[in-house]
């Protein structure tokens, strides 16, 4: 008893922690000004991250356990943390110009993605039911906020009550499911985990648990059928914070549930693949075909996530290192097409006024060519057309399906973004070929916008140039997942 | 057998139950009969946080009582923490102190942040 | 220093495609194109004279997927310094030559681009260190290639022939993809170095190919061969250069004359560690190279479009050119097509300038009596005439000559026959140059006076490239021919080049050619020359007299042997009758109506179903997440356990 209570290993924490104090002091240097102080804290918490980015790469390379085991620091960690980082980093980023036309620039705003992207950091790093839970807790409650953020206006409170009702649903799945896995194995912890469940058949509280977990975590990456909240809260939502619930949130969701299905669960995967299937063609088709019938560009973004993260779930019931493997690489290349798409969005205003029809971006290849080959860029990558980045997103993806044997998967997948790619053409097609009326997208006025859509198109164009270093690094990283 | 022991583990909660069980009929019960009564239209309406206890449920109301309730809540939990921490204390040696020294580092973190943002004052 | 020749056109391409306006575009590309010249030229003074050692700068990793390794690497030797020279520097040329020659058009900064980026392709190619880069390299020019023959797209002929171009070339890609394929399943890598170090072990090997067995490097050689044949337009996936001179004449100088076409036989002699274990491969090109030589020669003659002469010219030498490989004297194909690129980039601007003088008239029947109102252009086309014909001392006498004697000296059946219809085809060409020349300048205007008014010598930006053209035409020959095939070609190639001692011709061609063979070429070159000059100048009636005599043949030859027509009816209708068939039965009425049309009702069926499940509601939200679960396990427990 008292063995356990000797100080454990805090380096391999070291980012969380630092992130933690940081955001703290930040809360601290916000509270104590007088006026609120949005630009200050803003770039503080950009710092911050930056910082803790830089720490990151000092733990990529060696697996560490520590807190009892209940955390762990490993390659795969690393490399998802990393995009994780960036994308709260880039999340920031996208916001300023946004919070202050819309009059949201509380010093909050950024204290609360720093808060998540801590909750998300520990959800990558957990070992453990309970730090599961305690990381998908902290990663949530921060972003319920977010969504209510503007809360004199009924969509955005309508969107943060809902997403709050709806992910309290789903954690009590999640911890219905952690019940049962402990009821039935006498362990939290993954590793006594795995071997409780190593050679012998699964029981039936198992797979009820594990499927309940599943869900609990289908619903944070908005896989069907939990998938319901996510258009109405990414519309109702601030543009610039459903920017965020698509960069960050999901990445960190997907690479929970890839630890914990390749580890602990690992011995089971013959059991859960077929649900995984099941989601993830639901989730394939769903989001190609619900997404054609939409005007409002943040709700089509909405079904095109629910889709790629079908995508990304074809990789998970590969159950290999190959799919873990694609995974990685699909993820990062999602966060780049997500970021560059809502830099768009974020520029789509007239008039000094934002607007989000799809309808509203007609005859922008006429009058700013330079962003409309972005968003073309964007939308091309997303369709999955060569040779942009997102091709080989899903090259890679559909390859570890095949790789697995999983040939009916595959077609379905690809049959899916062909109708996928009806409206990502459409986006393209309205740009080019539909006429304005008087009203065209005002000329962008914000510098960082303009960067980070010139460095995300930049990104998928020449991935075909360099891919070298995502595809060793998310190799190295999805073998540590196979020690 | 272990069953037997297991039943014999709870028997002070079972003498527990009973004695509250009557105890409390007895409080009840004595009072009922003991004290003189003058009941009048203020004292038999039932009290609820200021609140009607049998009205319409969507009525506007101060959103202030909800926010010192869930800060109570905080600090209560907090207190609930620390019960067993300061009893164990002796055990769990230098890290037990400092993780809840953390643990209230953070909180005041929190309770600067709600003093400073004035959630702390009725008016 | 290798980087700079290489990145400066992609450089001034992208510039001027995407950011720039006409002017700073036309300066911007011009001054690169300079840079990346004077560049190449320094490194081909190190590499070839000052014995700076052969090099690889790999820039950055490409592909590196189970056993393939591909890297971006800009590879140095003596063959491609001798290419890198010839492409910047002809480009360079063009280039400028262009900012005059397109001076009334409207698109000035994206022929411009698309000159850079051809350009950047075609140095891509002769820098690669592995099969991929070529590749990439290979089919950068051919797209380049296409825009450029496509520039002028509001012309449908235009269109056509980019589009033929494209067609004939991917044929070609076709069999050099396989090549590729047969190299990495024979070798394992598409490294060069480590292929060629293999090459020897390799020799006996057999691979079955279609159901037959095949020495392996035959085979690798031959389908390599496939690949050069088409970028090269040898005989039989020739058809489309002709018509490739509906591109703008700088790019038929640059692309047609100088450099893409001649990516073929930098194929052959980059690999001619290969080939040299490929006799049968090799007696393939030189046959197909003899016979390109001669029949374009023959079809030159009878054409009227100046061009499309200089076109059948091209194809013609670039026809001695193969033949030269397929006897193993590498050096004197190499030879030839340096001095080739300055006589041919030469005679075809010295063409644009006749074309821009003329008011953009092509025809030569329409042209004549203008030598002395344009004499800068006179002067350089007869230059550019005396090299292509081979009279000495201008740079086509060495290198064809050396071409003429190797395959003498090889004393083959095939190199034997090469030979005499290398002497045949020498004597015609010798004929359509002056035919050319005689029928441009000489003799009365057949113009209208309202043309000939016009008629005016080029500015000084398109009369200076073919100055300094018109010095290479001169003295490329004299000057490096003991470098190329002469004694001093052991050092000068290093290693690039590799021939087998049996196969060294070029060492034997002092000894081996004597008597009346030494003159041979240049005495039917200069017979050539006084036909052309009796039929067009003394007795102007003599060409109806025989085109009426000889009416079979000359419709024969004027027809281009009916290559185009005999593509038509083997390969052309078929194929779009059975496109037409598949398209409207098969696709329009099969697939689109089970497939596209019929997938896109139920889609947006569903769609519209899709959208009404999003009610809004929490509670039906939270009906469908809780219904999910329930069925997710139902599921699973029907069908993978059996309950129930």
């Amino acid at each position: 008893m008292i063995k356990s209570f000797i100080t454990p290993e805090l380096m391999p924490a070291f980012p969380e922690i630092s992130l933690a104090i940081a955001a703290m002091l930040i809360l601290l240097f916000g509270i104590s000004r007088k006026e609120e102080d949005y630009n200050s804290v803003s770039n503080l918490s950009m710092l911050a991250l930056a910082a803790v980015f830089m720490t990151l790469c000092k733990f990529c390379t060696e697996t560490a356990t520590t807190f009892n085991g209940m955390f762990i620091a490993d390659a795969f960690g690393a490399f998802m943390k990393a995009l994780v980082v960036t994308g709260s980093f880039v999340s920031i980023m996208l916001a300023a110009k946004y919070v202050e036309r819309q009059r949201i620039m509380r010093f909050e705003y950024p204290i609360l993605i720093l808060f998540a992207t801590l909750g998300m950091m520990l959800m990558i790093s957990a070992n453990d039911l309970i730090a599961l839970y305690m990381g998908l807790e902290m990663q949530s409650l921060p972003l319920y906020v977010l969504a209510a953020m503007q809360r004199d206006t009924v969509r955005s409170t309508e969107a943060g009550l809902k997403y709050f009702v709806l992910g309290a649903l789903s954690s009590g799945m999640l911890l219905y499911g952690a019940s049962l896995i402990y009821g039935y194995t006498g362990a939290t912890g993954f590793d006594a985990i795995s071997t409780a469940l190593a050679g012998h058949p699964a029981g039936l509280g198992i797979i009820v648990g594990m499927v309940l977990l599943l869900s609990g975590l289908a619903f944070k990456i908005s896989a069907v059928p939990f998938h319901m909240w996510t258009p109405d809260v990414y519309e109702g939502a601030p543009t610039s914070v459903t920017a965020f619930f698509a960069i960050a949130p999901k990445l960190a969701a997907l690479a929970l549930l890839t630890r914990t299905f390749m580890g602990p669960f690992g011995h089971l995967a013959d059991q859960w693949r077929q649900v995984v299937v099941v989601i993830s063609v639901a989730s394939m088709v769903l989001g190609s075909v619900a997404a054609i019938g939409q005007n409002n560009i943040k709700r089509l973004l909405a079904y095109s996530s629910i889709g790629n993260m079908g995508y990304a779930l074809v990789g998970l019931a590969a159950a290999s290192p190959a799919g873990v493997q694609a995974i990685m690489i699909y993820a990062a290349i999602y966060m780049v097409m997500t970021i560059g798409a809502f830099a768009v969005v974020l520029m789509m205003k007239q008039k000094d006024r934002m607007v989000e029809q799809i309808s509203d971006l007609s005859g922008l290849g006429d009058r700013q060519p330079l962003l409309a080959l972005a968003m073309t860029i964007m939308m091309f990558s997303m369709a999955g057309i060569p040779p942009l980045a997102g091709f080989f997103g899903k090259l890679f993806i559909f390859q570890a399906a095949i790789g697995s044997g999983l040939y009916t998967l595959a077609v379905l997948g690809v049959l899916a973004s062909v109708i996928g790619a009806y409206y990502y053409l459409r986006i393209i097609k309205v740009m080019y070929f539909e006429t304005a009326g008087d009203d065209v997208i005002d000329k962008a006025s914000d510098g960082r916008l303009n960067l980070l859509l010139g460095i995300s198109s930049a990104l998928i164009v020449l991935f075909i140039v360099f891919p070298g270093p995502l595809l060793t690094s998310a190799a190295d990283a999805a073998q540590s997942l196979f020690k | 057998m272990i069953a037997t022991d297991l039943l014999t583990n709870y028997f002070p909660i079972v003498v527990f139950l009973v004695i509250a069980t009557g105890l409390s009929m007895l409080m009840v019960g004595v009072s009922f009969l003991a004290a003189k009564q003058k009941p009048d239209t203020e004292k038999i309406s039932a009290y609820e946080c200021g609140f009607e206890a049998f009205a319409d449920a969507r009525m506007k109301f101060d959103v202030r009582f909800y926010l010192v309730s869930i800060l109570f809540i905080i600090f209560d939990l907090e207190v609930a923490f620390l019960f067993p921490w300061a009893i164990t204390l002796g055990k769990i040696g230098l890290y037990g102190f400092w993780s809840m020294m953390v643990f209230l580092g953070v909180l005041t973190v929190g309770f600067i942040y709600e003093w400073r943002k004035g959630a702390l004052d009725w008016e | 220093m290798e980087v700079i020749a290489v990145i400066a056109p992609l450089i001034g391409a992208i510039a001027a495609g995407l950011f720039l306006e006409e002017k700073p575009a036309q300066f911007l590309t011009c001054a690169l194109m300079v840079v990346a010249a004077f560049v190449s030229l320094l490194l081909f003074r190190d590499i070839c004279f000052l014995g700076t050692a052969p090099h690889t700068i790999t820039l950055f990793d490409w592909i590196s997927s189970g056993s393939l390794h591909v890297s971006w690497s800009v590879k140095f030797d003596q063959l491609t310094a001798v290419m890198a020279v010839v492409i910047n520097v002809v480009s360079c040329m063009v280039h400028i030559y262009s900012v005059g020659y397109m001076h009334h058009d409207e698109h000035k900064a994206r022929f411009m681009s698309y000159l850079s980026l051809f350009t950047f392709a075609m140095l891509m190619l002769v820098t690669a260190g592995n099969f991929i880069q070529l590749f990439f390299g290979w089919e950068g020019v051919g797209l380049a290639s296409y825009l450029l023959i496509g520039f002028w797209n509001h012309k449908e002929s235009a269109n056509a022939a980019a589009v033929k171009a494209f067609v004939m070339n991917r044929i070609g890609d076709w069999g050099l993809a396989l090549g590729i394929f047969a190299i990495f399943m024979v070798f394992g890598t598409l490294d060069y170095d480590t292929v060629f170090a293999a090459a020897a072990s390799k020799k006996d090997l057999m691979v079955t190919f279609l159901d037959h067995q095949f020495p392996a490097l035959e085979l690798i050689g031959f389908l390599l061969f496939i690949g050069a044949m088409g970028k090269s337009a040898q005989l039989g996936l020739h058809t489309w250069l002709p018509d490739a001179m509906e591109g703008p004449t700088p790019v038929s100088a640059l692309i047609h004359a100088a450099t893409m076409v001649t990516a073929g036989v930098f194929l052959v002699a980059r690999m001619s560690p290969i080939y040299e274990y490929a006799p049968h491969a090799r007696e393939f090109i030189t046959f197909i190279g003899a016979l390109t030589a001669f029949v374009a020669a023959t079809i030159g003659m009878t054409q009227f479009d100046i061009k499309r002469v200089i076109a059948y010219s091209t194809m013609s030498q670039l026809g001695y050119m193969f033949f030269a490989l397929g006897v193993s004297a590498y050096g004197a194909a190499v030879f030839h097509l340096f001095t080739h690129a300055f006589f041919k980039a030469l005679l075809f601007l010295g063409a644009g300038s006749v074309i821009h003088a003329m008011s953009d008239e092509q025809d030569m029947n329409r042209m004549g009596g203008i030598w002395r109102l344009i004499p800068f252009t006179y002067a350089v086309m007869w230059i550019g005439s005396l090299a292509l014909a081979g009279v000495p001392p201008f740079a086509g006498f060495f290198s064809k000559d050396t071409i003429l004697e190797s395959a003498f000296v090889a004393h083959t059946p095939f190199s034997m026959m090469a030979y005499w219809l290398g002497i045949v085809a020498a004597f015609m060409t010798a004929f359509y140059s002056w035919r050319l020349i005689f029928l441009t300048f000489h003799g009365a205007p057949r113009a209208d006076e309202k043309v000939m008014a016009h008629v005016h010598e080029s500015p000084p930006i398109m009369t200076v490239p073919l100055a300094v053209l018109a010095l290479g035409a001169i003295g490329a020959g004299l000057f490096f021919s003991k470098f190329f095939v002469g004694e001093a070609r052991g050092e000068f190639w290093g290693n690039a080049i590799f021939v087998l001692h049996d196969n060294d011709v070029l060492s034997r061609t002092e000894e081996g050619v004597t008597g009346i063979y030494k003159f041979l070429p240049t005495i039917v070159g200069a017979f050539g020359i006084a036909l052309a000059y009796l039929f067009y100048i003394r007795a102007r009636h003599l060409p109806a007299v025989m085109a009426g005599t000889f009416g079979r043949i000359h419709d024969f030859l004027y027809h281009k042997w009916y290559f185009d027509e005999l593509y038509n009816i083997i390969g052309v209708i078929p194929t779009f009758f059975l496109g037409r068939a598949l398209w409207k039965t098969g696709d329009g009425e099969v697939i689109d109506g089970l497939g596209p049309d019929g997938i896109a009702e139920v889609v947006s069926a569903s769609a519209v179903k899709a959208h009404q499940v999003q009610s809004g509601y929490i509670y039906h939200y939270a009906f469908a997440m809780l219904i999910g679960v329930v069925a997710i396990v139902a599921g699973y427990l029907y069908f993978f356990r059996g309950v129930f």
